[in-house]
């Protein structure tokens, strides 16, 4: 067991099976020597050579259409985009070639994609977005978030030795925010969620940095018992365990830092209206991102994404429901 | 006509059983495609229906020269890089019809699909994603030191899409054994050539730091040789070459289309130039029973023919099925079929 | 829901509830000419002989037509209204938008234009008309919503949501509202018993239009005007009539010590008509000849029971839902079934098979204190039991040591009502000694 941070969990998850497994190998913008725009790589050049460490051109669309094909040759790539916005060129590789390969042709695509996420730092509308809903609707890909350092680490090492497409979100407020407990060598989390808190009056279902901002929120609301469920995993959804927490607490609050429409959170509260409604003792509340892009001046970003006043105003008001 | 020239084309690295063979594909290819149309007639195909008429040389040729350990990611134009990997005629015939035993189970239609087990990648409809694909390919038997090659082959209207330079400038920048077969059939659907590039496509590929060569796409011999020298070119660690092979599109782009945007004369001017028969010319004087050759081919056909249609539509309960691979043990590309007897020895 | 379509919209069809109806009367119109209807939404309550039952629209659309008015029979298939169904529920109407004002669109009749001596109505009819007409449908009720955790709760434990108080923003019943409720001890409170006890209210009189002069008093008494009998309540009538001139209906009562029943009761939380009814079915199964049909000279002896329940509906009647099977259900399984029956009865909500096919009928009206009745026996079946109010009395037991001695017992009296053709007292008797015996011994 080791303390580190989100950021040094991620790197330590790559290096532990880098050195397990020759297959596995990073690929990417500025990874190699320069060790990547926010370090995850580094040290990893000097150690595992350029080969390994691989500074690709600036193109996206490359790196994942290129992913594809060393998995096929039976390698295990994992891609960084370095921010999860420039996805957006490589997407219809991921969309038309990873995700449907397995489907139609019964050749899996053993390929992480690793997407640097979220805002909160004045990033402006190309370096703050969560585009994990737009992978949510790409059967075919699965699609992770972890919002600790240990889930960090074992989902990342998950992902790698899973054989389908892996999209895995690591939001960039935690890199250096986050710091806990993690175990060394190598471990696999499942792809399910996690309870990051037990409670009886209220059940939030978030993952990523708002699992932070959700438990902050609620840490002394009036005494009141508030449960925090992590998803962790957003393909596939645990629905068993989100239905678990509603049918203890009857009532459900959402948080996304993702824009709202079709968010991950929609996809819950479907779930929820569908196979929860008996159990519901008040409506399922959402706290997101309103649907604009998100705005680089610090106020303006901080208007839109949900804050932990946004997110207690919310709790409190389904508490008194 | 062009018979003498195609006479004297004939590569000296193709023994006539090699020769045959290409002709035996080549006439495979044609009869399949005849008969899957027929079978579309008959409301047998579910879908549209694309085929590769008047373009046989350029796969047959180009994945000829391909060893069992290369790998192949082939378009929808070139059914006969499949017959050679050694795809049967019946999971052919049944993936057109959307049957349980074709290529993809009923997934994915028509000649969207590759035999994993057989070194193919099925392709996706977005031309030229293959060509990354193939480049990745590429990049894992460099990583590894492996003397092994990928093959790709597109369209000219690929040559317009990013994922074109992406692939050309990574192969290039990384020296990737690959080769690129633009296969230049003067249409994109209805868009001619002139409107799609301003300079022929095989120009810009010194400006990717490789060479590029034209060959003439209906002369299987001559696909077959370029092929064969870009692949020593590739294993031999001096990267990658884009091969354009200049072909005419004889049908429209699928079934639906009747192709009236096509001048008539460009079209008789091909069909002078047709491969198969280029081919057979070449043999009949070398002295080879073509006639007994077609009646084989034919009898190959019908077989496979009777088998797919014997065989089962999809379970509709398996819709959702197979969504993600949650086995134990590794799916990778398998080696397919290399039927160039300069294999035969071991060659690679 | 039938419905045929016009070019204009969606007719409303008077439905055919089972196979055996042929007409049905409407009983209330819920919406009025000009108001909007969701799809779904109930739009007419009819009654027929089988069942009562609400009609819900078969389109969304505006109601432009009402064409069979309140208390007429008609046909099956009979066009009842005409929804326009291309009207959109923005366009303001009377009961959807205060501006309108309550006014009315005139129709530009011959006589509109009579009236105010304009020249001759336009040849064409005003396009679309919209039939913006005053408010006349009933303002919705203003009662409490639950959410539904609340409701299921409510339901599985059979409580009754009015009598629990909320905490809730606004005093909305919350979840631990209601499980606080169920804590407090609200199995203790007994279930109301089914035969009078209704939520129907009645809805207050109408206002009738002041368009003709009162009659000069002549001071003699001046009735009211007469009004037919509902459909349902006709049905009734000629239902027990024609059983009293069948049947040759006897009546025997025997007086039953509920000690035991009201205990066990207690505990369960149910009401002492699951436990009666436990008891009559074992009674039938001992005595057949009383679960039976006799039809003219012909009768049938039926090996399973098929309890008919009688449950009030307050002034509108009575119907009696069936329990299929009876004879393999618990008290527990009995009292929910009778609850889901009564809710679905009240509720308007029953099937036609919930109310054919019963054996053996049990009705339950003693609330009240009312002690014997002669109850008349649901035809074609033999016997019907009453079960009266439970009341307190001194009663003499015998105690172990067979010594006599004065107590004070809850009792009631059973009447059961029993067709003289099918059999005699003495099996009547025979069969009110083993209900009680079996009631006794809980």
């Amino acid at each position: 067991m080791a303390t580190m941070t989100y950021l040094q969990a991620i790197s330590d998850a790559m290096r532990e099976e880098m050195r397990a497994d020759e297959r596995v190998f990073v690929m990417g913008e500025d990874v190699g020597v320069f060790g990547g725009a926010f370090k995850v790589t580094d040290g990893f050049f000097d150690e595992f050579g350029a080969n390994r460490v691989m500074d690709t051109p600036l193109a996206e669309s490359g790196i994942i259409g290129t992913a594809c094909g060393a998995a096929y040759a039976g390698l295990r790539p994992i891609c960084e985009m370095q921010f999860s916005d420039f996805i957006a060129c490589g997407f219809d590789q991921l969309i038309n070639v990873a995700a449907k390969m397995y489907y139609r042709q019964g050749l899996p695509t053993n390929i992480t994609v690793r997407l640097p996420s979220g805002g909160g730092f004045s990033g402006g509308p190309y370096h703050s977005q969560n585009p994990e809903a737009w992978f949510m609707h790409s059967p075919g890909l699965k699609v992770v978030a972890p919002s600790t350092a240990e889930d960090a680490k074992g989902l990342l090492i998950s992902a790698i030795r899973d054989h389908n497409p892996v999209v895995f979100l690591e939001h960039k407020h935690l890199y250096r925010r986050v710091k806990g407990d993690v175990p060394t060598g190598t471990y696999t989390t499942p792809f399910t969620a996690r309870t990051a808190r037990e409670g009886t009056d209220l059940t939030i279902v978030t993952y990523g940095a708002m699992v932070h901002t959700a438990l902050e929120a609620t840490e002394d609301l009036d005494g009141a018992s508030v449960e925090v469920i992590d998803l962790r995993s957003l393909v596939p959804l645990d629905t068993e365990a989100i239905l678990a927490s509603v049918r203890k607490t009857s009532k459900v609050l959402i948080v996304d830092e993702a824009n709202e429409t079709c968010a991950a959170g929609a996809q819950v509260a479907a779930v929820i209206a569908e196979h929860a409604f008996e159990d519901l003792d008040g409506p399922v509340r959402r706290v997101a991102t309103p649907d604009v892009p998100i705005p680089f001046s610090p106020p303006l970003e901080q208007a839109l994404l949900p804050s932990i006043d946004r997110v207690k105003e919310a709790a409190r008001e389904l508490l008194e429901y | 006509m062009a018979t003498n020239t195609a006479l004297a084309a004939a590569s000296e690295h193709l023994t006539l059983d090699d020769r045959t063979a290409l002709l035996r594909y080549m006439l495979l290819m044609r009869g399949m495609e005849e008969r899957a149309m027929n079978l579309y007639r008959q409301g047998k195909v579910p879908g549209s229906f694309y085929d590769g008429f008047g373009q046989e040389a350029v796969s047959v040729g180009s994945s000829f020269a391909m060893s069992a350990q290369d790998r192949l990611c082939i378009l929808h134009r070139d059914l006969g890089a499949h017959l050679v990997r050694g795809v049967t005629p019946a999971r052919i015939l049944g993936q057109y019809m959307g049957r349980e035993g074709g290529i993809t189970g009923g997934r994915d239609g028509n000649v969207h699909f590759g035999d994993h087990r057989l070194g193919c990648v099925g392709m996706v409809s977005m031309l030229p994603d293959m060509m990354l694909v193939a480049a990745g390919l590429a990049m894992a038997f460099k990583l590894r030191g492996e003397q092994r090659c990928a093959i790709t082959w597109f369209g000219d209207g690929s040559t317009s899409r990013g994922d074109f330079h992406e692939a050309m400038n990574w192969a290039g920048v990384q020296k990737l054994p690959v080769i690129f077969v633009l296969e230049n059939n003067q249409y994109a659907y209805s868009t001619p050539t002139a409107s799609q590039f301003a300079v022929d496509p095989v120009e810009r590929a010194a400006a990717y730091g490789f060479p590029g060569e034209t060959v003439d796409g209906n002369d299987a011999e001559a696909m077959f040789d370029a092929t064969r020298r870009a692949r020593e070119r590739a294993i031999a660690g001096a990267g990658p070459t884009l091969l354009e092979a200049v072909t005419m599109r004889m049908h429209g782009h699928a079934a639906h289309d009747d192709m009236k945007y096509v001048p008539k004369e460009q079209v008789e001017e091909w069909r002078a130039k047709d491969p198969i028969d280029r081919q057979e010319a070449r043999l009949r004087e070398a002295g080879v029973d073509t006639a007994a050759l077609r009646a084989e081919v034919k009898a190959e056909i019908d077989a496979g023919t009777e088998e797919a249609l014997a065989m089962d539509m999809p379970d509709p309960e398996t819709a959702t099925d197979r969504l993600f691979y949650e086995g134990e043990e590794e799916i990778h590309l398998g080696d397919g079929n290399a039927p160039w007897s300069g294999f035969a020895g071991g060659d690679r | 829901m039938s419905s045929s379509s016009t070019e204009t919209g969606i007719d409303v069809v008077m439905p055919q509830m089972g196979v055996s109806v042929s007409e049905g009367t409407i009983v209330e119109w819920r919406k009025q000419v000009g108001d909007w209807v969701a799809y779904e939404e109930p739009l007419v309550d009819i009654s027929t002989d089988k069942i009562d039952t609400e009609v819900p629209s078969p389109a969304a659309g505006r109601l432009v037509e009402i064409l069979v008015e309140v208390g007429t029979t008609v046909d099956v298939g009979t066009v009842l209204a005409r929804l326009a169904t291309d009207a959109k529920p923005g366009e303001p109407h009377a009961s959807e938008s205060d501006a309108v004002g309550g006014t009315v669109a005139p129709p530009a009749t011959s006589d509109a234009a009579a009236a105010t001596g304009d020249s001759p109505a336009p040849a064409t009819p005003d396009p679309a008309p919209k039939p913006e007409v005053a408010a006349g449908s009933a303002g919705a009720a203003d009662t409490r919503r639950y959410s539904p955790v609340v409701s299921r709760i409510a339901a599985e434990h059979g409580v009754d949501l009015a009598q629990v108080g909320g905490t809730g923003r606004g005093g909305r019943v919350r979840k631990q509202d209601v499980l606080a409720f169920l804590q407090d001890g609200a199995e203790e409170k007994p279930e109301p018993p089914m035969h009078i006890e209704s939520p129907y209210r009645p809805d207050p009189p109408k206002p009738k239009a002041a368009t003709v002069a009162p009659a000069i008093s002549t001071g003699a008494y001046d009735p009211p005007a007469a009004e037919p009998l509902s459909r349902m309540r006709r049905s009734i009538g000629e239902h027990m009539k024609r059983s009293l001139d069948t049947a040759a209906t006897c009546t025997s009562w025997i007086e039953v010590d509920m000690s035991g029943v009201e205990r066990e009761r207690r505990k369960a939380g149910l009401t002492a008509l699951a436990f009666v009814a436990r008891a009559a079915i074992d009674a039938l199964r001992e005595f057949p000849l009383l679960n039976a049909w006799l039809d003219g000279d012909q009768v049938t002896v039926h090996h399973e029971v098929n309890l008919g329940i009688a449950v009030s509906l307050g002034e509108d009647g009575l119907i009696v839902p069936v329990i299929h099977g009876a004879q393999d259900l618990s008290p527990e399984g009995l009292g929910k079934r009778v609850r889901d029956l009564a809710r679905a009865a009240r509720a308007k909500t029953l099937t036609p098979d919930d109310v054919q096919g019963g054996t053996f009928t049990i009705t339950n009206p003693g609330q009240y204190g009312t002690l014997m009745a002669t109850p008349v026996i649901n035809q074609p079946q033999v016997a019907i039991l009453d079960l009266e109010a439970v009341v307190k009395r001194p009663v003499v037991i015998t105690d172990a040591a067979g010594d006599d001695a004065i107590a004070i017992r809850p009792m009631c009296v059973f009447g059961l009502s029993w067709d003289h053709r099918a059999l005699d007292g003495v099996l009547a008797a025979q069969f009110l000694a083993a209900v009680r015996d079996r009631l006794e011994a809980l």
